[in-house]
């Protein structure tokens, strides 16, 4: 077995090649973007971005040989039509609770590309919020992208506020905000939120 | 061995020979029995109390104690059933008199008759526990003579009457209640309670509850306390002259219930003449008196201490939000301290210096003043204005008396920085154009702020002071080595340092060329000099006001005439102008207060300053405690800023969010209420 998996291991190398540019040695943009197209995936499909989570992806669009291999490796793939098999078992990984959290918050540093950037912008936080969270909790995600297009208090977004709303949204009924404590120690964003749901409703 | 039988030897006690008269105890009480008819007849003088006290020492001693007993107590009590029925005849007043006279009789006779019968009473009545002789006289006389049918409710009817004639003003025999009183009071308490005391209460609580319904009616509430303060102070006298004085708590509380405490609201409310009423008009007497009556009924203080409140609060957010007030803020700061002035007096002089209408008065100062977000910038105008003039003239111990008051008030801020801020400004104003009156006067403020708010609050200030005097001496120094400038222009220099003193803006200023140009211009318009100078509006306006509205130093004429500029007014040279002096010193009019614009950039200047000093606090405190939930962090950080100002808890909670971004902080991964501290 030994054979084999050196051999498995060769063969995902050369997928690898397939797609890597030649002087820096990685998967760029563009290879990702041709895998996609290969795979039958739209390159801003969540998918793309749990692949990237399961190959623990330093750098958005991206992919080291390092990073390759070993998230190849987990998923058994080593061609791409098993790649593209595996996807929907991926999808299923990334919904168990407790892997969900970790991708959740992977997916907001996933998003800072630049050095000792630690905030999104408004607009990029609210396409990211759809895509991770849209299908959990389509409603909250609805309604806070709405608020955050029309406030004027906050231009960026940090990881406080990200995990804070994924844990508002997991523990405050909705839409009463029955349950919702502003004397607890919620960011203070989820304040202004539901005071503004609030006023809207009545 | 028979004959050595002895005989044991007894000596029997030796046996009196008693005289074993079958007669004897009838006939020894019968004298003794006539006796006891004698004393209450009033004929005891012939007989021997010797001889008696022997014949009832002997019954007792030959076992006839039961006997004797027993007589006396027939024979006592148809004495007493007489003795009732006299009473019982006795007509109108002389009723009480009659009862009166008998109870004497009773007690010398009973103190004769405890006197025959001492060994009785001494040794036979102990020992088979029957009442004592004085004690079964006076129970003898409760129930033959108090409890009789015909005497019991016609006492009590009588002595009702009585307190109740004395109470709508006649005079009565009140030597006579007093020993009647007495005498229900040595028959024993439940006597007293029962035959008197009870129903005096209700009867009393009938007549003022009747009588309070009729004066509430028709007096005013002033008259109305008067009424119920005399009323009260009868009922006191009356305990005095000849009610057991343990009734007198009891019929107070029947007084204060009735008159005071079932009116207490209607009374504070009063139309016209309330509590409310008398705060307005000083009524100092008034006052007091609700004070000491309101005090003697539950929730009475705490009415009084919260309608005042309420008013309190109510004119003083008139007061501070009033805009005819808003227009000078010496007058409006000048209105405070009066207020204050008035209440201070009015506590002391009528609510007894109480301690919590102190704290309530403080309270709602404290609550008005922070209502009108201009208090702080306002007290440090007043003060400014009392430096510059207003205390010319005054002595010593009254500019003390003024700052000391102006303190009270910057007690009352929330928002000392916002003060200091102003103060600062206002300072800087007041030394750099050599205005102020009193240099001992603005250092003893610095020492009252100090010893307030602690060596940082009042460091730069007194920085600014110290750059004075040195510049002072610097140019003294100057002059001295440079004598022969002493006829040349005068040249004032200050130095500065940075960092103590309010920074300004770098103002342009266009001089003086295009002054000149004024000149030949002659008539200008506001707009153009505006764009001539450069000069930024607010300071050109206080420029122009200086130059053109202040009499004596009109050096420019300007049409309108009026004491503000506005931006059509045209601005001519003044010909008319003269002055004896060479040189025409203008200063700027004294520091007004901001317009709108300025206020919003000093507010936020001082919410700027206040972020960095609420991150240090929440450091500080998370730097000690390691892990604090929410709720406390919130509540220490107010704690440890209040002195300052009120950090407001959404900003303490922006603060706190910051710090976890830049990872002072992070939240704990299972209690979310809770913040760790990163080392």
């Amino acid at each position: 077995s030994g054979k084999a998996s050196s051999k498995e291991m060769e063969r995902i190398d050369n997928l690898f090649y397939s797609y890597a540019n030649r002087s820096s040695g990685m998967i760029d943009p563009e290879g990702i973007e041709t895998l996609c197209s290969d795979m039958e995936v739209d390159h801003t499909d969540v998918r793309i971005l749990m692949l990237a989570w399961k190959m623990r992806a330093e750098k958005q669009g991206y992919f080291t040989l390092e990073e390759w291999r070993q998230g190849l490796k987990s998923l058994r793939a080593d061609t791409l039509n098993k790649l593209k098999k595996a996807l929907p078992d991926l999808e299923k990984e990334v919904k168990r609770p407790s892997n969900f959290v970790d991708f959740y918050n992977y997916a907001f540093r996933y998003c800072l590309t630049e050095e000792k950037q630690k905030s999104i912008d408004i607009e990029s936080i609210c396409q990211l919020l759809d895509l991770v969270l849209g299908s959990h909790f389509q409603a909250q995600v609805d309604y806070f992208i709405e608020y955050l297009k029309i406030q004027s208090d906050y231009k960026v977004i940090n990881m406080d506020q990200w995990m804070g709303f994924y844990r508002f949204c997991n523990e405050i009924s909705f839409p009463d905000f029955s349950n919702y404590d502003p004397e607890l120690a919620w960011p203070l964003i989820l304040d202004n939120f539901v005071e503004w749901m609030r006023a809207k409703r009545t | 061995m028979s004959n050595q039988k002895k005989r044991n030897f007894q000596i029997d006690a030796f046996k009196h020979r008693v005289v074993v008269d079958p007669k004897y105890a009838d006939k020894t009480w019968k004298i003794l029995e006539h006796a006891i008819h004698e004393i209450y007849n009033h004929n005891a003088s012939g007989l021997s109390f010797e001889e008696l006290y022997r014949n009832a020492y002997n019954m007792v001693l030959h076992k006839f104690g039961e006997k004797l007993y027993n007589g006396l107590v027939a024979t006592m009590t148809s004495h007493l059933k007489e003795i009732s029925k006299s009473i019982e005849a006795a007509q109108g007043d002389s009723f009480l008199e009659e009862l009166n006279r008998k109870w004497n009789d009773h007690n010398k006779a009973l103190q004769m008759i405890r006197d025959i019968l001492m060994y009785m009473d001494r040794t036979y009545i102990p020992s088979v526990h029957k009442t004592p002789v004085h004690e079964l006289g006076l129970n003898l006389w409760r129930d033959n003579i108090i409890h009789s049918s015909k005497i019991q409710t016609r006492l009590q009817n009588t002595l009702l009457e009585l307190v109740h004639r004395e109470r709508t003003g006649e005079v009565i025999d009140r030597g006579l209640m007093r020993n009647i009183v007495k005498m229900l009071m040595d028959l024993g308490s439940s006597v007293y309670q029962e035959d008197f005391e009870k129903p005096f209460l209700e009867v009393s609580a009938e007549f003022y509850s009747g009588e309070s319904q009729k004066f509430i009616e028709c007096c005013d509430c002033g008259d109305y306390l008067k009424k119920a303060e005399k009323r009260l102070n009868e009922e006191i006298e009356r305990v005095t002259h000849y009610l057991d004085s343990k009734s007198e708590v009891r019929i107070n509380n029947v007084v204060e219930k009735e008159m005071i405490a079932n009116h207490m609201l209607r009374l504070v409310h009063m139309e016209n003449s309330g509590l409310v009423n008398m705060l307005l008009d000083d009524k100092f007497d008034d006052l007091g008196r609700m004070y000491n009556l309101f005090r003697r009924v539950p929730d009475g203080l705490s009415t009084i201490r919260e309608v005042m409140t309420s008013h309190l609060r109510e004119t003083g957010k008139q007061l501070v939000s009033d805009p005819e007030r808003l227009k000078d803020p010496v007058e409006f700061v000048q209105c405070l301290l009066d207020e204050k002035d008035k209440y201070d007096s009015i506590i002391s002089n009528a609510f007894n210096n109480d301690k919590t209408f102190q704290n309530a008065l403080n309270s709602s100062f404290e609550y008005f003043i922070n209502l009108n977000t201009r208090s702080p910038e306002f007290i440090s105008l007043f003060v400014d204005d009392k430096l510059r003039k207003g205390l010319k003239g005054v002595s010593e111990e009254d500019v003390e008396i003024i700052l000391d008051k102006v303190m009270m008030l910057f007690r009352y801020l929330q928002e000392k920085d916002v003060f200091e801020k102003y103060y600062k400004q206002h300072l800087a104003k007041r030394l750099l154009s050599g205005k102020t009156v009193s240099d001992d006067a603005e250092r003893s403020l610095i020492v009252k702020l100090k010893t307030e708010c602690g060596y940082q609050f009042t460091s730069k200030l007194e920085g600014m002071f110290t750059d004075m005097k040195t510049s002072q001496d610097t140019m003294q120094g100057f002059y001295a080595s440079h004598p022969e400038l002493g006829d040349g222009p005068t040249l004032v220099v200050q130095v500065l340092t940075t960092g103590s003193w309010p920074t300004q803006p770098g103002v342009p200023c266009n001089l003086p060329a295009e002054m000149s140009a004024l000149c030949e211009k002659f008539r200008l318009g506001y707009k153009e000099i505006e764009q001539a100078t450069e000069i930024p509006t607010a300071d050109l306006k206080r420029c122009l006001q200086s130059m053109a509205c202040v009499k004596g130093k009109n050096v420019l004429r300007k049409e309108p005439m009026s004491k503000d500029i506005g931006e059509e007014d045209a601005f001519f040279v003044n010909d008319k102008f003269t002055s004896k002096f060479y040189k025409v010193k203008i200063g700027t009019v004294v520091a007004q207060k901001e317009s709108e614009p300025e206020k919003q950039e000093t507010r936020q200047r001082v919410e700027e300053d206040r972020k960095p000093q609420i991150e240090a606090a929440v450091v500080r405190i998370m730097k000690s405690r390691r892990v604090l939930d929410h709720n406390n962090i919130i509540t220490e950080v107010t704690k440890q800023l209040q002195s300052r100002f009120l950090a407001n808890p959404t900003e303490i909670k922006k603060r706190i969010e910051s710090l976890i971004e830049r990872d002072f902080l992070e939240r704990d991964s299972v209690d979310r209420k809770l913040y760790r501290y990163l080392a």
